[in-house]
């Protein structure tokens, strides 16, 4: 695989210059100081500086917080008809950072398991990925350095490391990961580079160790010492203080769970079905027909989102932890009920450090 | 991503059914006669995803056994909007239907065993679809128990066919009602609970199956475990859940680390007995 090195600007000139044929989405500011996936256009101002997690994952790009899922229109006879309109515009998701990267490589194997699911995989056969390397942790909130997901490489097409021979990074080693990202390169006209390995080692170098928060026992460790907390104080400790928003699992990159509603045209002969974000700590989740709800308390909700993230996903898909580190849902918590506090005070109850 | 994996672009879309017959069997509960396409090809035990396309889609269980035609046999509860909607509806109209989905059972683990079904309500509907494919072909079992319990008279479901299924060699059917409303009632009055104490359960070749709501299946275990020691692997419990998607993606149907749509809806006891959110 090819690899190049060359000046940042002359990195967004390739990605401006990719918005002229597919939808090309970066991490662009929102706000005073968050980040948010936007389309780049020929004039867009694009940087890797001053970066926080954006507040939707890039991976939702892929899975939309509502799709239509197919539509439907009654015939004469009372039959009904259904028709897709399949999503096969092409996406370049890029400036995606390593969490986001095994987000997004945990999303595809989530619905690719059993009964594929053709929405999101039709997308994500469509998507292009450039990757960056942070050099350093996002803000006091990120432990990806802790769940493994800094070293993630998997899924990228293209990826970027800043060289990290200036303190802002400006110059940047960029590899073809795959055919596609290969393809995306050819005409870019950046630098080649044929000691990509130098380049890599030296920014893994200066990187700061650790990277972040640290978890107090490994994603290893994880699985058993929660497995064993079943009904540990610490769940109501943290629901005592929440209102089971449901933001930190709108924000998660993988947090897949949906709701399925349909809804009517003005005729009442067509409409369509849609699917729409849903979140396990909403209180209404696991309510069944009669009544009863298997998580009725807001502290079986939160175990069962800790639980998801760092055992059952884990034990299931042999990935590591399904919770990346970015630090979103913590990051947007009203309340500051942060997943990594959550986690450590588990492992400090069953004993202690366990890295 | 590295490969694609097979894809289904089909799978979020219904086929259509034709109902052939509908009566209400209680006050709540409406029997479906559906002609599909073709056969379904399911195992006792499966769901289908029935949809009124603009109202929604329910998980309902198929209550017939394996089948060459391609007739389908639900029987439902006016319980929600899906439900509610599919009440109303009537010989000739038609419903959407997506499945078979679920583990179920395996009709070939149960031969030359002992049987003992344990249905609670509206649990007879599900249990039904293995009932009736061992009923046909009772001499192929050995000692087939079936207890079933109802609130009240008003509310029992197949009545017809419990009678027949008692009359047959080596099968024994009880019946029960929590309370006879001052209705007539010719079978037993109490929870299905009741009788387990004095069956005569040969543990080593007896299989269990379980279907009811979900405060039944603590209480039925209890009393299996305090009288008859049949080892966990051979109790089977059919278990509910609201269900969206009902292919394990949607989220909504977790048991712990288990989906109840694609490990489920019937599993083994052993399988499911560490985990807390199992048996309510």
């Amino acid at each position: 695989m090819t690899a190049f090195h060359d000046a940042a600007p002359a990195v967004f000139d390739w990605l401006r210059g990719l918005a002229r044929d597919a939808e090309v989405w970066f991490p662009q500011p929102a706000g005073s100081a968050n980040f948010n996936f936007e389309r780049v256009d020929a004039h867009s101002q694009l940087s890797f500086e001053g970066y926080r997690p954006s507040i939707v994952p890039p991976v939702k790009r892929l899975l939309p917080a509502r799709e239509v899922m197919f539509e439907f229109h009654k015939d004469a006879d009372g039959r009904y008809a259904f028709q897709q309109k399949p999503d096969a515009g092409l996406r370049v998701l890029a400036g995606v950072r390593p969490c986001d990267l095994k987000g997004i490589a945990e999303m595809d194997v989530a619905f690719a398991d059993g009964h594929a699911d053709p929405l999101y995989l039709r997308r994500r056969a469509n998507a292009a990925i450039v990757a960056y390397a942070c050099p350093h942790p996002c803000d006091e909130r990120c432990f990806c350095g802790s769940t493994g997901a800094i070293d993630f490489r998997g899924g990228a097409d293209v990826f970027l490391t800043p060289d990290g021979l200036t303190p802002d990074g400006d110059a940047l080693l960029i590899e073809a990961m795959t055919p596609r990202g290969e393809q995306m390169l050819a005409n870019a006209g950046l630098k080649v580079c044929d000691d990509a390995k130098t380049i890599r080692e030296r920014a893994l170098a200066r990187r700061p160790q650790p990277f972040g928060r640290q978890l107090k026992a490994t994603p290893e460790a994880l699985p058993a010492i929660l497995a064993a907390a079943y009904d540990s104080p610490v769940w109501d400790k943290y629901a005592e203080r929440c209102y089971s928003c449901t933001t930190c699992n709108l924000v998660c990159p993988t947090c897949y769970c949906f709701e399925v509603q349909d809804e009517f045209d003005l005729d009442g002969q067509s409409g369509c079905r849609t699917r729409t974000w849903d979140a396990c700590m909403s209180p209404a989740f696991a309510e069944v027909t009669g009544g009863h709800n298997f998580r009725a308390e807001t502290a079986a909700r939160h175990r069962h989102r800790v639980k998801r993230k760092f055992e059952y996903l884990t034990d299931k898909y042999g990935m590591g932890s399904f919770c990346t580190g970015c630090g979103r849902c913590g990051r947007q918590c009203t309340v500051d009920i942060d997943i990594f506090d959550m986690v450590n005070d588990i492992v400090e109850q069953a004993g202690g450090n366990a890295r | 991503m590295s490969a694609l994996p097979d894809i289904n672009d089909d799978l979020y879309i219904p086929q259509m059914g034709r109902i052939v017959e509908t009566y209400p069997m209680t006050q709540r509960e409406k029997y479906f006669r559906l002609e599909l396409d073709r056969p379904l090809g399911h195992r006792p035990g499966q769901f289908v995803m029935v949809s009124i396309p603009g109202v929604g889609e329910a998980a309902i269980s198929i209550s017939c056994g394996p089948r060459d035609d391609s007739v389908l046999e639900m029987v439902v509860r006016h319980a929600g909007n899906v439900t509610g909607a599919m009440h109303r509806l009537e010989a000739g109209n038609y419903l959407g239907i997506r499945g078979p989905f679920g583990s179920g059972f395996h009709l070939e683990e149960f031969e030359g065993r002992d049987v003992l079904f344990v249905a609670g309500g509206l649990g007879l509907v599900p249990l039904r679809s293995l009932i009736t494919p061992i009923m046909r072909h009772h001499e192929r079992y050995g000692r087939i128990r079936l207890i079933s319990g109802a609130r009240t008279p008003a509310e029992t479901l197949f009545r017809d066919e419990l009678k027949a299924w008692n009359a047959l060699p080596n099968v024994e059917v009880i019946e029960l009602v929590d309370r006879t409303d001052q209705l007539p009632w010719d079978g037993e009055v109490g929870l299905v609970t009741a009788p387990i104490a004095r069956l005569d359960l040969d543990p080593a070749r007896t299989l269990v199956a379980l279907c009811g709501p979900p405060v039944m299946y603590k209480f039925v275990l209890m009393e299996l475990g305090m009288h008859h020691r049949i080892p966990r692997e051979q109790i089977f419990v059919d278990l509910e859940r609201r269900m969206k998607c009902g292919v394990g993606k949607c989220g909504h149907c977790q048991i712990n680390s288990l989906y109840c749509c694609k490990d489920g809806p019937v599993f083994r006891y052993s399988t499911v007995a560490a985990l807390p959110e199992a048996l309510a």
